[in-house]
């Protein structure tokens, strides 16, 4: 009895109120990550699945994965999705929010139209841009033609690399607004003393971008760079409705992947496997998130 | 005025709250002896539903001792929902399934044997084929249907074109028929089941069986197809275009013939009541080819069986099946009742006769995987990312590591 007082006295009863929330991790996050870790090491299908033994495997799901030439794709996809859609979104997403940050009459109504993509239902924003990149009818073949740029119509979703490039193009519209108010958020952090004093120091526009902005955004842009990776490499719904991981498996993603393994094809210790990747994967980014924000709370 | 206090309100709404609950379970309490039967099933199609819940409420009402209800769950999500609530001890006690996947879900074990329950002595060999493994009948056929030519009659007489019989002939005819906004000919060839079902014919008609697609035929009919797509008749977007798609095209008249099935007259029918339209034989290579298509009854072991048999019992009866039949656009897969089910001079006519021809996928555990090398390989050839040569060798190397 002593002993347990003597445990919760100063700041050890904070361990007791992060309790209900540990509990509810274990539950609910812990314990699915460990059965399907379970599940990649043995050889469920669909004739174990409810009866019959379940044989440890070991690695082997792992090891047929790393020879399966559509994995190796997915996996390559996946990251070239993220880099791509990260890289243009960011970009983008940056200038309008330092264009938004000027004060002009429009900008705050325009700034919050601007976050429209953001909210609309992701399956939505998918069709609308399949009907968009559709060969014979859609949108985009029909203003390239109209301006004489092309004579045939493109076949954006059913060609392997403009696939690609409209599942880009899809998401970096989708990205952009969630970029855009977490840097918008960082530029209103910035004291504007500081423009002050440069600006009477005879310092130009472009160098104090260079010089105050970007530094003191630095936070900001680590934070919106990983959180954006995390939310674009496990992207799931946008690829299925678009291309289903077509034409010919080259637009599958980790996530897609797995799915069809698991309840198309009935592999379910396989599609598991591949979920653990894409956790993995997910993990390594994770801890360097946790790295920057513990380093910013530290300070 | 009397203004409402937030207590009242709080208090009103518990109340409606409550009467709600309870009145729902009293209706569930009317009768102790009732039970209820849920059944699963993914038809979209909004009078296929209708026509279902008809059956149901007229069983509910024909006796008092079990409550049907159905629900819908999406075809896209129904394995997924089948195998989690196989997992997880939560299924329905019936499903009605597409007849392919059939043999997947039994050999999970979580059908009942329902050998010598019923008499389906009358019905066609393929449909019972594909519920029945290792001898054991795990369940019966819904209904049938098969794929045929349907073509836009008003296109092809302007086009001074007979309807073709051989795939040379169809070739021919499509290029005729193809113009700046018309295209030759669809068919569904998304890389799924639904593609594999529509390519099936053609692979079927050089002669090659499914397991051996790197012959001579497989190959001829990956041609064929790689064909129709380099001629301009036939639209790469085929591989995105769902049957229903491909048959929107075809009232809108973008598409001048067009591989589909009887499920979509009564649809066709209602939104372009004014189309001239026409089926006929899928042309052939040496020989007449179809795919079987159609759903079967299951019924779950370990849920309510007794009740769950009652209903596919009174579902089954000549009555319910040509009212079923009638409103689906389906054919009975009894014999007996498909060959009277359609006046003379009626198009539905067309595919009892195509379904002489129309031979069942599997049936195989692991069809899906075969199906799904299959689908691969088509698509390759329509995206032109391989030679038929190259995907026919692709996917045997895949289709001989499943079936050994």
């Amino acid at each position: 009895m002593k002993a347990i007082k003597k445990f919760f006295r100063y700041d050890n009863i904070g361990l007791l109120f992060a309790l209900p929330a540990f509990l509810y991790m274990l539950i609910f996050v812990g314990y699915p990550i460990a059965s399907n870790l379970v599940l990649s090491f043995q050889n469920v299908t669909v004739k174990n699945l409810v009866n019959g033994e379940k044989l440890f495997v070991g690695l082997q799901n792992y090891i047929e994965l790393l020879q399966d030439s559509v994995f190796k794709r997915s996996f390559i996809n996946t990251l070239v999705f993220t880099v791509a859609c990260l890289v243009f979104q960011f970009l983008i997403g940056f200038a309008l929010a330092v264009f938004f940050n000027k004060k002009f009459r429009i900008a705050k109504p325009v700034r919050g139209l601007l976050m429209m993509p953001w909210m609309i239902p992701i399956t939505v924003t998918a069709l609308i841009f399949k009907f968009i990149f559709a060969t014979d009818v859609g949108i985009l073949n029909y203003f390239l033609k109209s301006m004489s740029l092309i004579k045939e119509n493109i076949e954006w979703l059913t060609t392997p690399s403009t696939a690609m490039v409209a599942l880009v193009c899809a998401n970096v519209w989708i990205g952009i607004p969630f970029n855009m108010i977490l840097i918008s958020t960082g530029l209103t952090t910035i004291p504007q003393e500081l423009y002050e004093s440069a600006q009477v120091d005879g310092v130009t526009k472009v160098q104090s971008f260079w010089r105050i902005t970007i530094p003191m955004l630095r936070p900001t842009i680590e934070s919106v760079l990983i959180l954006g990776f995390i939310y674009t490499f496990k992207v799931y719904d946008l690829v299925y409705v678009m291309t289903g991981g077509g034409p010919v498996n080259t637009t599958h993603m980790l996530s897609t992947y797995s799915y069809k393994l698991s309840f198309e094809m009935f592999k379910y210790s396989k599609g598991s496997a591949v979920a653990n990747i894409l956790l993995v994967v997910l993990l390594i980014v994770g801890s360097f998130y946790l790295k920057i924000t513990m380093k910013g709370e530290e300070n | 005025m009397k203004t409402i206090s937030r207590r009242d309100f709080l208090r009103g709404a518990a109340a409606s709250t409550a009467a709600f609950v309870m009145g729902g379970s009293m209706t569930a309490l009317a009768d102790d002896s009732t039970q209820e039967v849920s059944i699963w099933y993914y038809w979209e199609t909004e009078s296929h539903q209708v026509a279902l819940d008809q059956v149901i409420s007229d069983f509910n009402a024909s006796q008092s001792d079990y409550v049907v209800t159905a629900e819908y769950v999406p075809y896209a999500d129904f394995t997924k929902q089948l195998s989690i609530g196989a997992v997880a001890s939560e299924l329905p006690d019936m499903v009605i399934i597409d007849s392919p996947d059939h043999a997947s879900y039994a050999e999970m074990g979580i059908f009942a044997d329902l050998t010598e329950k019923f008499d389906l002595s009358n019905y066609y060999q393929g449909t019972i084929d594909s519920c029945t493994i290792d001898g054991i009948l795990y369940g019966v056929p819904f209904g049938v249907n098969c794929l045929s030519l349907f073509y836009n009659v008003d296109m092809m007489e302007a086009a001074g074109c007979e309807v073709p019989t051989t795939w040379d002939e169809l070739l021919e005819v499509v290029q005729a028929l193809t113009t700046d906004s018309v295209n030759g000919l669809a068919f569904s060839s998304v890389q799924n089941e639904e593609g594999t079902f529509n390519f099936l014919p053609w692979l079927w008609s050089t002669g090659a069986d499914t397991y051996d697609i790197n012959s001579e035929g497989g190959i001829k009919a990956l041609t064929y197809v790689q064909q129709l797509i380099e001629t301009g008749v036939m639209s790469t977007e085929c591989i995105n275009w769902t049957q229903g798609d491909v048959m929107n095209q075809f009232i809108s008249g973008n598409v001048a013939m067009m591989i589909n099935g009887p499920w979509q007259i009564p649809t066709m029918q209602s939104e372009a009541p004014d189309l001239n339209w026409d089926v006929a034989l899928i042309p052939m290579d040496s020989e007449y080819a179809s795919c079987l298509g159609g759903e079967n009854y299951a019924v779950i072991s370990g849920g309510n069986e007794d009740g769950a048999l009652a209903f596919l019992t009174y579902a089954t009866a000549d009555e319910q099946v040509k009212y079923l039949m009638d409103e689906f656009g389906y054919i009975s897969a009894d014999q007996t009742i498909a060959e009277n089910q359609f006046d003379e001079d009626s198009k539905y006519n067309l595919f009892v006769e195509e379904l002489e021809y129309a031979k069942a996928r599997g049936p195989l555990a692991d069809w899906p995987s075969v199906s799904d090398a299959i689908s691969l390989a088509f698509n390759e050839v329509i995206t032109g990312t391989a030679t038929p040569e190259e995907a026919a060798a692709e996917a045997q190397a895949t289709i001989d590591g499943i079936i050994g």
